[in-house]
């Protein structure tokens, strides 16, 4: 037996003995007697009390504290645990791309795991480890990883498995890289009211093909000038392939086999013919000159001739125009995916040259779900940040979790119905006309 | 008295010893009122009243004086029986008052003025109308008659429990009093002054003033009355 709020006890208790302290002295009214001289009595307030230190009406004070009593454990909801001095543990899984390999991950993931613990994978989205699944068969992915994520899902996990156990640990398994910290992951582990276990992972190698785009163009395309500036053209003495092809036309067989691998990246961008599910626009109607992607910005003779399809399931947004409408669009794809850019732009200008326009560029051909990877471990104080306090409990007491506000206690409608007609007793009991204290 | 015939007859002087009294007819006033009936549990003040009252009926038919009883009553018809001296008045006496539960708060004042007797004894806590009792007994006096105050009082007024209580007047209900440590002091100081001062107005105006607790053998009380002159 535990409860999901043990103050309430504690309350109901404080009241108890204030109610036996307050029958221990009482304040009655004065009792009425008939005294034929009572016109010689100097006129008083009649509505006095008069204090009365010894033990009043048990009968009267025995309901109230049961009641007080019962009320209180109501409120506190006594739950039934079969597991009593069980520690859960939760075990975060950060599968994302800045895992060094799926051996690593696998092999970490056994050796932390022990039977009944719940497991959690994570990379940009958090969530149980299917039934379906084992841990001697995950796999990496090519998703960015976010820590805030995986430790907002650990944090859940932990809470929904709080009623079962006394106390729930977690421990997260991940290569801890920086780029998987953002500004939301200090503010969720601080609802973590225990330490987290940490046990990194090896970061995966800077992997320079996801940095290096193959493209197909003209050989005077105005694109392959700005790869070439910032140097994210693949050169043919490259070591490792490029995972990224932007292509100026339209993608053929071997294009689209191709973007299914891991972590590649199609990147159609057509110069002239768009494809045929994109819409077109009458000329002369591409007034909007801006076009926004993450935190960039470019300006300038920026044509639009091309509406692209409408977004899906699956599909997200990695650039808009100026007034909200999608400019590039990013497709889930296999293990890779398909970005379609519908941008246009005077390619005899110098608005590919120019730095915005590049900064604009560069994430167009990063790596799938955005941005590219900094394959750098996360500092050490952000590193402390995650363990928590060292003065910390090693397991969150389950009674301190969220969950528990969703935890019903079965027994709490009874003892409210009980204390309640108690208290209807003690008022009926109060106002029978033989009892005067009050 | 000097007997002149049979001085004339024998040339000695003798003096005649007779008993030369007229009969004296009295009246007995009893105070029926609600507060006579305190204590509630014994209704001591009303025992000893009537008590007193069948004692002093006793004395004055025992020495041939017609006597009668009045007992006014607010909700009930006053009980009226004139004065006098056949035998078994004591007896109806006795049968009335034991037949009477104090209650109200009947004037004591219009039943003295309409006791026609020379002889009038009042029996009562004076809690009701003692200023008017008092006028009515200067009246009676004033014509030449005697009259005789039995101031019955029970200890509990004398000194009230000590525990604080709501003292309620039996005959006003609606006046509470709240009796406590502080006000204790006063209210013995306020009683005995009130008793003082009665005692000294009816003994002003003429009347026996005879002040009897319940806590007094009744023989005791009648004793005190009937030395006292009645």
């Amino acid at each position: 037996m535990s409860w999901l709020l043990p103050s309430a006890l504690g309350i109901a208790a404080v009241a108890a003995l204030a109610t036996l302290a307050l029958h221990f002295i009482s304040r009655r009214r004065p009792i009425a007697e008939p005294l034929p001289t009572a016109h010689f009595v100097p006129p008083r307030a009649v509505h006095a009390r008069v204090a009365a230190r010894a033990f009043a009406d048990p009968l009267l004070l025995a309901i109230r504290v049961l009641a007080i009593v019962l009320l209180g454990a109501a409120v506190a909801a006594p739950i039934a645990r079969s597991s009593r001095g069980r520690v859960a543990r939760v075990v975060v899984l950060d599968r994302s791309r800045a895992v060094a390999s799926s051996q690593e991950l696998r092999d970490s993931a056994l050796a932390v795991a022990r039977p009944g613990d719940l497991i959690v994978v994570a990379d940009s989205a958090a969530a149980p480890l299917p039934k379906t699944s084992t841990l001697a068969s995950l796999t990496t992915t090519s998703a960015a990883g976010s820590l805030s994520a995986a430790l907002a899902g650990g944090i859940a996990a932990a809470a929904s498995i709080g009623a079962t156990a006394d106390s729930v640990q977690i421990v997260l398994v991940s290569p801890l890289e920086q780029s998987e910290l953002d500004a939301a992951t200090a503010a969720v582990r601080a609802t973590w009211p225990a330490r987290i276990r940490v046990v990194p992972l090896r970061l995966a190698a800077p992997d320079t093909s996801t940095t290096r785009a193959t493209l197909r163009a003209d050989s005077n395309d105005a694109l392959l000038a700005a790869a070439s500036l910032d140097g994210l053209v693949a050169g043919g003495g490259s070591a490792s392939p490029s995972r990224i092809r932007l292509i100026r036309t339209a993608p053929d067989s071997s294009d689209i086999a191709w973007a299914r691998g891991p972590a590649h990246v199609l990147v159609q961008w057509p110069a002239r013919a768009a494809p045929s599910d994109w819409g077109s626009r009458p000329p002369g109607t591409d007034s909007v000159s801006a076009v926004v992607a993450g935190g960039d910005a470019v300006v300038g003779t920026l044509r639009r001739p091309w509406r692209l399809p409408a977004l899906q399931s699956g599909q997200r947004v990695v650039a808009r125009w100026i007034d909200g409408e999608p400019a590039a669009i990013e497709t889930q794809f296999g293990a890779g995916c398909v970005r379609q850019v519908a941008i246009a732009f005077d390619e005899h200008s110098d608005m590919a040259l120019r730095a915005p326009f590049r900064r604009i560029f560069a994430r167009l051909v990063a790596p799938c779900s955005g941005g590219e990877r900094a394959s750098r471990r996360a500092g050490t104080s952000s590193i402390d940040m995650l363990r928590g306090s060292a003065t910390a409990l090693a397991s969150a007491p389950s009674a301190r979790l969220d969950s528990t506000r969703s935890t019903r206690s079965p027994i709490t409608p009874w003892l409210l119905a009980v204390g309640a007609l108690l208290l209807i007793g003690e008022m009926a009991l109060r106002r029978s006309p033989r009892r005067s204290t009050v | 008295m000097l007997d002149w015939r049979l001085l004339a007859r024998s040339d000695r002087a003798y003096v005649r010893v007779a008993v030369d009294r007229a009969a004296l007819p009295t009246t007995l006033v009893v105070d029926a009122s609600a507060s006579m009936a305190f204590p509630v549990a014994t209704r001591a003040k009303w025992a000893t009243a009537t008590q007193v009252a069948i004692g002093l009926a006793a004395v004055a038919h025992a020495d041939g004086d017609p006597t009668g009883l009045i007992v006014p009553r607010e909700y009930e018809p006053t009980v009226q029986l004139t004065a006098r001296t056949r035998r078994g008045v004591l007896a109806e006496f006795d049968r009335l008052l034991d037949d009477i539960d104090p209650d109200g708060a009947a004037p004591l004042a219009p039943a003295i003025a309409a006791a026609r007797t020379p002889r009038i004894a009042v029996i009562s806590d004076l809690l009701s109308d003692a200023d008017a009792m008092l006028a009515s007994a200067r009246v009676h006096i004033a014509r030449g008659g005697e009259m005789f105050l039995v101031h019955v009082v029970a200890p509990e007024e004398l000194d009230p429990p000590r525990r604080t209580l709501l003292a309620v007047d039996p005959e006003r209900p609606e006046l509470h009093r709240l009796l406590d440590a502080s006000a204790r002091d006063r209210y013995l100081r306020s009683f005995a002054e009130w008793r003082e001062h009665v005692a000294a107005a009816w003994r002003a105006s003429g009347a026996a003033y005879t002040l009897a607790t319940t806590e007094e053998p009744i023989a005791s009380i009648v004793r005190r009355i009937v030395t006292g002159g009645l």
